[in-house]
């Protein structure tokens, strides 16, 4: 992460902060810890990783814009409902777009697309900033969320997809005679591999605390 | 009307309000995408059983080639696709160890031996079951023959007309692919003899 030298006036302003607080500072995977079961199962071909990534960045940006536009009008009593409604609906059109146009995608990730809808990331920008913030920046801190997920999701599926099929994005990259790693093509060689990054990333956030 | 009544029915509104608006904008898209879905999954179907017939295509003229070689007989709910070459082709589907097999299997004219199998979808353990997706798995089965019946023997015995390589570290991938197949290829051919 860069030092904050550049432009101090920039770098203060609120959109800003919304934007890249989910991309670092409160990180949905090694800060919040939030997502980790789609995560464990979606990456291990790096392709699935990013239309995961693109779907859950889509996903959050846009339900939180909506949680947010309708911030005033949501009963407090029935908000969890609502939130549940709105994302719903946005991870339904995701589904329904892949299946239309990317069929083999949709087909690899199979009921992860419609299990984005548990995918706490979402429920949790709704509630914790997108309900209290204007919607601009409840878009931006979605779009950041997002961003910051499917930087994790692109990180752990590189090294998975290398170590457990020898190949990147289909094409190969080990020599032939490479023996694939088969634990780090199910979920617990991802479990193992996450520990290793929680634990790298909080070693640095730490530092520039 | 009391607060109270007046905030339930503020709550009551709002959800009829949010259902209907959101149920109408999620059947817009069912329309705008159901006919794009259906014909991914016909492509889908149409150019496995191409390939299961060995009946050469390009991606574009695939429905054509479709229309103009293959014959499609339907026979007690089950399709049976016909290719010039009197090869059959026709689906499975069954439980494999995790999750539903599908996929296509063609036999030879003769009606005694396979000729290819793909499969479509399965859910078995990546780097173990599911290799019995991959060609390089699948090819061993060329010109086995089926009846009685198809035997799965530990890897690297195979030497029968009748027998296949099952996978080593995935003994109920491969039982369940080896029951899938044997039932669906009795069934079938019965079928096609009568």
């Amino acid at each position: 992460m860069p030092k904050k030298i550049i432009k101090r006036s920039f770098k203060h302003t609120k959109p800003y902060k919304a934007l890249t607080t989910g991309m670092w500072q409160d990180h949905p995977t090694f800060c919040m810890v939030l997502g980790i079961c789609s995560m464990l199962a979606i990456t291990n071909r790096l392709d699935n990783a990013i239309a995961m990534g693109v779907g859950v960045t889509f996903c959050t940006a846009f339900s939180s814009l909506f949680v947010s536009i309708f911030r005033n009008t949501i009963p407090s009593r029935v908000r969890m409902l609502a939130y549940m409604v709105i994302i719903a609906t946005f991870v339904i059109c995701v589904d329904r777009f892949l299946k239309a146009y990317f069929p083999p995608i949709s087909e690899a990730m199979g009921p992860y697309v419609g299990l984005i809808i548990t995918n706490c990331i979402l429920m949790g920008r709704a509630e914790a900033y997108a309900v209290k913030n204007g919607p601009w920046l409840s878009f931006l801190d979605g779009v950041g969320c997002g961003v910051g997920y499917s930087f994790m999701l692109v990180l752990m599926a590189v090294v998975r997809e290398i170590i457990g099929f020898g190949t990147l994005l289909g094409f190969r990259v080990m020599p032939e005679t490479w023996t694939n790693w088969v634990v780090m093509t199910i979920a617990p060689g991802a479990f193992f591999l996450l520990g290793v990054y929680l634990w790298i990333f909080r070693t640095i956030a730490k530092k520039t605390e | 009307m009391n607060s109270r009544g007046s905030k339930t029915l503020h709550i009551f509104i709002f959800v009829i309000v949010m259902g209907t608006v959101s149920g109408i904008f999620l059947v817009g898209v069912n329309l705008w995408t159901a006919p794009l879905i259906a014909k991914n999954e016909e492509i889908k179907i149409k150019s496995a059983v191409l390939d299961v017939l060995e009946i050469p295509y390009t991606k574009p003229d695939l429905l054509n080639v479709f229309q103009e070689k293959v014959r499609e007989i339907k026979k007690e709910r089950v399709i049976l696709y016909k290719g010039p070459d009197e090869a059959v082709a026709f689906e499975f589907y069954g439980p494999g160890l995790w999750g539903p097999v599908f996929g296509f299997v063609s036999i030879n004219s003769d009606l005694k031996t396979i000729r290819t199998i793909k499969i479509l979808h399965q859910e078995e353990t990546p780097g173990l079951g599911a290799r019995i997706a991959e060609a390089a798995y699948l090819n061993q089965f060329r010109n086995k023959e089926f009846l009685p019946k198809l035997l799965f023997v530990p890897q690297g015995k195979s030497s029968a007309k009748n027998e296949v390589d099952a996978i080593t570290g995935a003994t109920g991938s491969s039982r369940a692919l080896e029951r899938l197949l044997n039932e669906t290829l009795q069934k079938n051919i019965s079928m096609l003899q009568k």
